[in-house]
């Protein structure tokens, strides 16, 4: 998050007093929903039922929703469709992103800038225009109710080549015609002098494909048909698939879809926010 | 053409770095032009076009487009959603600015970092996820925002089941989930600026408010502006919150653009109509980038 140490004019302390207060206000109803869920999925059927409402469960080790989340629908198997499908999608476009990444930042070829900003281009495109007809593709390839079929659009990112592309461009030449005098092939220079100096742009790149596809609902929803094929957000849904939600196994299972990514967002802070910065910058 | 012929078969050292530049890069644009070319073209053909039951399709003009633009309920949607981006985009990028402004005060560090998380959280959520946390909080009858009305003397209002509070209600979802993104892009900006410019301002007795808007703000102008496209594009591809929910009810009230073009397209099969409302959606995002292009040309003057 950058510097620390003051910033702003100097202010009274009772100005700055009041400016902590909004800060935490405002923090405290963006986490309240979360703090809500978190209570819910403690609870059992009659306790959130209760007039009036009671805040807090009777007992904080109720881990019943939890195993009954389980037991329910194959929550397990979700979550394993889930995983596969954004670690995937975020290694592929690791790949296939740094190869272009390089191709574009240190060569010159015909047709390298059209290339370029027809990539770049494709962020004018929102998914869902392209979406009947890449459903047609997937179908005639016999790839619906496939993990090939889900994570097919997802393999590379533009955001990724655009990343990766801006990333190798200020690494010095002479570091790359070096290795180059010494007999390597471009393979070998790709892996062994620009991967490694590279590394943070490629943690950025892994960190928020893995959180995009993770939160995926729209493209699952069109290939997926067997319920062992869904994806977590999918699976949330199934639990209000009935005439009464059952809100506390709900709690506790958007509880279990959203710790993997608090999780990595708490360990990474300083690299999720770059790396969300920076997506927001693709424009 | 003879270079697209030295590319295939190199005929010296030069060549072949031409080649293996054009190798590297050769993967990702067959993806994008599978994946996306292919399709967009594929869109805008299949919106001329009629699928008869049975497969066969038939050239019909523009006729798509007429029975497209002419439904009311293509409308409603068209409405419905720009009724909820009008709520959630003023409101995320103000309330995201006097939380970036009240942030960027904050002089330690590490508080500054713990408060900033907190308003980063719900960007972890799947917008699946966020919805239906927000929808147990809005239920009518053990829902938490009634019991706390309740506790001030409101009756308990129905949220996302009202025909008049489903889109102010889903625009709330919408503001929590990108709070967190549009703080984090303008305390990095803010925090670009050196302190001095204040300081100085202060020296010449300009007041807080004064200094907000005469120096703050002006420096921060592209970023507002991106975050407000960003908000705008992203409120308008909306589906996720409504699907998860209230299935674009009740009665059609929470009924948006990308909610129809699934229905029309997966539900009854309706694969021209569908085409036309991607042309659409396309046309529409394409017109507010280009603005965003043309705004961001201008240099902006301290």
């Amino acid at each position: 998050m950058g510097r620390g140490g003051a910033r702003g004019p100097t202010r009274a302390p009772l100005f700055r007093r009041v400016a902590l207060l909004r800060v935490a206000c405002g923090a405290i109803s963006a986490f309240f929903p979360f703090f809500w869920m978190a209570v819910t999925s403690l609870k059992t059927a009659p306790e959130i039922q209760r007039v009036p409402l009671q805040v807090f469960p009777d007992s904080w080790a109720n881990w019943q929703n939890y195993r009954e989340v389980f037991t329910r629908h194959p929550f397990g198997r979700y979550l394993l469709n889930s995983a596969l499908i954004a670690s995937t999608a975020a290694v592929s476009s690791l790949v296939v992103s740094s190869l272009a990444g390089y191709g574009f930042a240190k060569f010159r070829f015909p047709g390298r800038d059209v290339f370029f900003f027809g990539i770049i281009g494709i962020l004018m495109v929102p998914f869902q225009s392209v979406v009947v007809p890449l459903y047609g593709w997937v179908s005639r390839l016999g790839l619906l109710d496939t993990y090939l079929g889900i994570v097919a659009p997802d393999l590379v990112s533009v955001f990724g080549v655009f990343l990766m592309r801006q990333a190798i461009e200020v690494l010095p030449n002479d570091y790359i015609d070096a290795a180059r005098i010494d007999g390597c092939s471009e393979l070998q220079i790709f892996f062994r002098v620009v991967l490694p100096s590279v590394k943070p742009a490629m943690a950025t790149l892994l960190i928020i494909k893995f959180m995009w596809n993770w939160n995926e609902l729209f493209w699952p929803l069109i290939v997926v048909n067997s319920p062992s094929m869904r994806v977590v957000t999918m699976g949330l849904i199934s639990f209000t698939n009935m005439y009464f939600i059952e809100y506390n196994l709900l709690t506790a299972a958007a509880v279990i879809s959203v710790l993997p990514i608090l999780l990595i967002f708490l360990t990474l802070q300083r690299w999720v926010v770059q790396a969300v910065v920076m997506s927001g910058l693709k424009g | 053409m003879r270079a697209w012929i030295r590319l295939i078969l190199p005929a010296n050292y030069m060549d072949r770095q031409r080649r293996a530049g054009f190798l590297f890069v050769l993967p990702a644009v067959l993806f994008f032009s599978s994946v996306f070319l292919v399709p967009l073209i594929q869109s805008v053909i299949g919106s001329f076009y009629r699928t008869r039951p049975g497969g066969a399709s038939e050239f019909v003009g523009v006729r798509l487009y007429e029975k497209v633009f002419t439904d009311s309920t293509f409308w409603t949607s068209v409405v419905n959603t720009v009724s909820l981006l009008s709520m959630s985009v003023p409101t995320t990028v103000i309330l995201a600015m006097a939380a970036a402004l009240g942030l960027n005060r904050i002089q330690s560090l590490k508080w500054r970092n713990v408060w900033a998380a907190m308003y980063f959280l719900p960007f972890s959520a799947s917008l699946v996820a966020a919805a239906l946390i927000w929808q147990w909080i809005y239920d009518p009858v053990y829902g938490f925002l009634n019991y706390l009305l309740s506790a001030v003397g409101i009756p308990p209002q129905k949220w996302l089941q009202s025909l008049t509070q489903v889109r102010p209600s889903i625009a709330v979802v919408n503001v929590w989930v990108r709070l967190g993104f549009d703080t984090m892009i303008f305390l990095a900006a803010l925090q670009s600026i050196p302190g001095e410019y204040w300081e100085a301002a202060a020296i010449d007795g300009a007041g807080a408010w004064q200094r907000l808007r005469h120096i703050t703000l002006p420096l921060l102008n592209p970023q507002i502006i991106m975050v407000c496209i960003l908000e705008l594009i992203f409120n308008f591809k909306i589906f996720d919150q409504v699907y998860s929910t209230t299935q674009g009810g009740p009665a059609s009230a929470s009924q948006t653009v990308i909610m129809l073009l699934y229905d029309t397209a997966f539900k009854y099969f309706r694969m021209g109509d569908a085409s036309v409302m991607a042309v659409f959606v396309f046309l529409t995002l394409l017109v507010v980038t280009l603005l965003q292009w043309r705004i961001f040309r201008k240099p902006v003057e301290y």
